[in-house]
């Protein structure tokens, strides 16, 4: 497993991936306490001639901030990163080499998850980190538990989806059918948030949980449902993917 | 010891036949030329020794393992597929370490050294990305070879290299003889030919014969001679009576075909008439079936 999680990790530094995610993680990392700095004198200099009272910015705002990119922008790009990570392979046939060496299908499969959710938790921590360090320099009254506490429920969030795109990556025969797949599942979680009872086992109800501990304060036993489930439907989603893919007849 | 042996071997895509009833053994050490026009069911077959298709029935043992029972077999095998796909970042080494690494092959350097040299890529230090179609059927090989495998299966392996290159890798697949066994699909007769000790031709998924070549060229023969002398319509008037002269068929200005029952007595009858009628004899040649002859025969019944 090692020897092949060295392959992915190679790929993504040959094919200049690697870069281009740690520049991603680390420009939102700094940005986001910046932004959140500047962006209400920003506001005031061009609204001239109308009156904008716009409240001081504080360590939330920058958590906040980088928060909300990591569920959209770097949430987007992993995905994006990700999904073809199995289909790909079998459409251009490299997962039939691969295979033919004998090597155990279910172990290869999760050698991609296992290297996607390392680089991720990786990146996360660091880029949280470089987050906390500018947010402290700009707002000395930085809180450390409720933004950490956060980013725990972001990555129990990323794992759930990292897990997805390898089922939807097993399933797809190319990065497009991929793509649709995990696309459709997400449409699904997100209709089945409105209904109240499903809401604290919904995955996709994390990302909007991690901006209200930063508000309103961490509160555990609200999410320990929703963590839990989430990190079964993980597990789940993998298992799925590996047995599909062990299963599946290739070209 | 059979290295793979099918048994009732079929494999359907909806309903859609691609292989019916393959029962088809292949013996160590043997090189064997897998023949068929395109749509045949070569590749599907190959697919299923592989465990990269399951059979829809029937089933195949390599190197004694069921393939429904497991993939371990996998590891004594090396496969070239007929449109080698590789991760194009790497080089030619780093992919072949790649490949040892995942094969369990300790300290390769070595080995992958001799390999890149023996199939003439030693000195391509670009990446894969970059290679022709012949490049990497070469490296395709070397894959192949490098966890030196008990059985190869190669799919097309000559397809797309040039005569040179043609020659190199057969004689490379030659030198395997009684080593390995080479399972070789192809479309190109004259490789079989010359490389291969048994062949199967396979239509429309079922295999139609399964032999040595030399058996096979028995069965097919038709005794036939070829003459030429510097009046045909004389020899054709005097030998059409002769009883085991089967057809008769004009070949350029002063040839001759003539396809005869029984080749013994005609040796002596027909060059009897040829001083008789004092005819110039210019040649005389007994015609053996090429394998090409045999395959148009056997796949046009």
């Amino acid at each position: 497993m090692i020897k092949l999680m060295k392959k992915e990790f190679y790929e993504f530094v040959k094919t200049k991936k690697l870069i281009a995610i740690i520049a991603i993680f680390i420009f939102f990392a700094i940005s986001s306490p910046i932004m959140a700095k500047i962006m209400p004198e920003f506001i005031k200099t061009i609204s001239i001639g109308i009156t904008i009272i716009v409240p001081p910015p504080t360590w939330k705002d920058a958590f906040l901030q980088f928060f909300k990119n990591l569920n959209q922008m770097i949430f987007l790009i992993l995905v994006l990163i990700f999904i073809g990570s199995i289909a790909e392979e079998k459409n251009r046939r490299t997962a039939s080499l691969v295979v033919t060496r004998g090597v155990d299908r279910r172990v290869w499969v999760l050698s991609k998850f296992t290297f996607q959710l390392l680089l991720t938790i990786s990146l996360s921590l660091i880029s949280f980190f470089i987050c906390y360090y500018y947010s402290v320099i700009l707002f000395p009254d930085t809180e450390f538990f409720p933004s950490f506490s956060s980013l725990l429920l972001f990555l129990v969030y990323i794992t759930f989806v990292i897990s997805l795109t390898i089922l939807s990556s097993s399933a797809g025969n190319n990065i497009i059918q991929a793509g649709g797949i995990f696309i459709l599942v997400f449409i699904v979680l997100n209709i089945l948030n409105i209904f109240p009872s499903l809401k604290p086992y919904n995955p996709v109800n994390l990302s909007s949980m991690e901006t209200q501990w930063i508000v309103f304060g961490v509160d555990w036993n609200s999410a320990v449902k929703t963590v839990i489930s989430s990190l079964i439907l993980s597990i789940a989603s993998l298992v799925c993917g590996m047995l599909y893919f062990n299963y599946q007849e290739l070209e | 010891m059979t290295v793979i042996k099918t048994e009732g071997l079929s494999k359907y895509f909806g309903k859609k036949k691609a292989l019916e009833d393959l029962n088809l053994e292949v013996p160590e050490g043997i090189i064997f030329g897998y023949l068929g026009p395109n749509g045949a069911g070569k590749t599907t077959t190959i697919r299923l020794l592989l465990n990269l298709a399951r059979p829809t029935s029937g089933t195949a043992y390599v190197l004694g393992e069921d393939i429904r029972n497991g993939r371990s077999y996998l590891k004594k095998v090396g496969f070239l597929p007929d449109v080698p796909n590789f991760y194009n970042f790497f080089t030619a080494r780093e992919f072949l370490s790649f490949i040892a690494d995942i094969s369990g092959i300790d300290n390769p350097e070595k080995k992958i050294g001799k390999i890149l040299e023996l199939i003439g890529l030693k000195n391509e230090k670009g990446r894969i990305g970059g290679y022709s179609r012949g490049m990497r059927q070469r490296l395709g090989l070397a894959q192949a070879l490098l966890p030196d495998p008990e059985l190869l299966i190669l799919d097309e392996p000559t397809s797309s290299l040039d005569p040179q290159g043609r020659k190199e890798i057969l004689d490379l697949i030659c030198s395997f003889k009684g080593k390995k066994t080479v399972f070789f699909s192809t479309h190109i007769l004259s490789d079989v030919e010359r490389i291969c000790d048994r062949i199967g031709i396979l239509k429309e998924g079922r295999l139609l014969i399964e032999d040595n070549i030399e058996d096979i060229k028995k069965r097919y023969t038709r005794h036939r001679i070829l003459i030429e002398v510097d009046d045909t319509e004389k020899l054709i008037e005097k030998v059409n009576g002769l009883s085991q002269i089967k057809s008769i068929e004009r070949r350029n200005n002063n040839g001759l075909v003539l396809e005869v029952s029984d080749i013994l007595p005609v040796q002596i009858d027909i060059p009897k008439i040829i001083v008789e009628e004092n005819l110039i004899l210019k040649k005389w040649e007994i015609l053996e079936p090429s394998l090409e002859d045999i395959f148009l025969e056997v796949t046009n019944k």
